[in-house]
């Protein structure tokens, strides 16, 4: 297994950028519908984070596993990663991106969490693994990699 | 979730899909994201004029972790980024860069300067490079004469160069 993190930041973070992608994902679903937003979810888990979709198409879960710790902890969510024989299991209990339009906008886009569901999706598509993500509640969520039966 | 982190790079795929669209549907957009940041930076400007502006970027400068230098004198706020994060992170990307990438910037805040009154002059040097020079001015004229300084003029919905 590789210890690379291609993706990996450093520096501050600017949460605003989360109302941002809210706004975006209205603007296009009200245009050109769901399946135009889920497209481009597709391009960014194959193409924009190639790297993480490439190991996992060679059977390697380590840098999709340490880019969530990197990037769930620089946002300060609420989480905890359990890495068992059969599954990976992601939980987020507080859910930085989501709590933050929230407070934002009042109530975030119903397709919000499209962003982490659709991407998960493209990440595994072609490999040996599937990622089911389940919303359990409002910016909360359990995110499961599994190996393809 | 996608990270904040990695906006930059999902915006570079959304503004590939609408440029295919057509270039009505990409200043659509910008006007879309125009209203969003309202809520970020008209008070402040309407309020405080350049120095809820200066307050507003400095705030930005830290955030989004900008090699920046800010200016402001009576007459002039100006920005002077000597790199950019954002296109910085669109083009260390595993994904193709969009070519007009640095359009989005004038593209949003230039409806806001609009509509509160200011004059921009966006100057984007080059799009291939993470630096660009942002003056806003209270006087039209004096943002006219400096145009004339310019290397690449930035237009906006609603204003064509």
């Amino acid at each position: 297994m590789s210890e690379h993190l291609r993706y990996a930041e450093g520096g501050e973070v600017h949460l605003d950028f989360h109302g941002a992608t809210n706004t975006t994902i209205d603007f296009i679903i009200s245009r050109y519908g769901v399946e135009a937003m889920d497209a481009i979810f597709k391009k960014v888990g194959k193409d924009v984070y190639r790297s993480i979709h490439d190991d996992l198409v060679a059977g390697d879960t380590g840098q999709l596993v340490r880019h969530w710790r990197h990037f769930f902890s620089r946002e300060n969510c609420d989480y905890d990663i359990e890495v068992g024989a059969d599954e990976i299991v992601l939980t987020v209990r507080h859910c930085t991106a989501w709590h933050h339009v929230a407070k934002l906008v009042g109530t975030p886009s119903r397709h919000f969490c499209d962003q982490t569901t659709r991407t998960n999706e493209a990440l595994a598509e072609g490999s040996p693994y599937a990622i089911d993500t389940e919303i359990t509640g409002p910016g909360a969520c359990r995110q499961v990699i599994r190996r393809r039966a | 979730m996608i990270p904040s982190d990695h906006f930059t790079r999902f915006y570079n795929e959304v503004f590939k899909f609408l440029e295919s669209q057509g270039e009505d549907q990409l200043q659509a957009y910008f006007l879309a994201i125009s209203k969003n940041q309202e809520k970020h930076i008209l008070e402040l400007i309407e309020t405080k004029g350049l120095e809820g502006m200066e307050e507003y970027w400095t705030h930005i400068k830290i955030e989004e972790n900008c090699d920046m230098d800010i200016d402001r004198n009576e007459d002039r706020l100006e920005l002077r980024m000597n790199v950019c994060p954002s296109l910085s992170k669109v083009m260390d990307n595993d994904a193709e860069p969009m070519g007009r990438y640095c359009d989005h910037c004038a593209g949003w805040i230039g409806p806001i300067f609009d509509k509160t009154g200011y004059h921009l002059v966006y100057d984007v040097i080059d799009r291939k490079k993470p630096q660009c020079v942002m003056r806003v001015f209270k006087d039209a004229a004096k943002a006219k004469e400096a145009e004339k300084d310019v290397k690449l003029l930035m237009g906006w919905p609603g204003h064509k160069v």
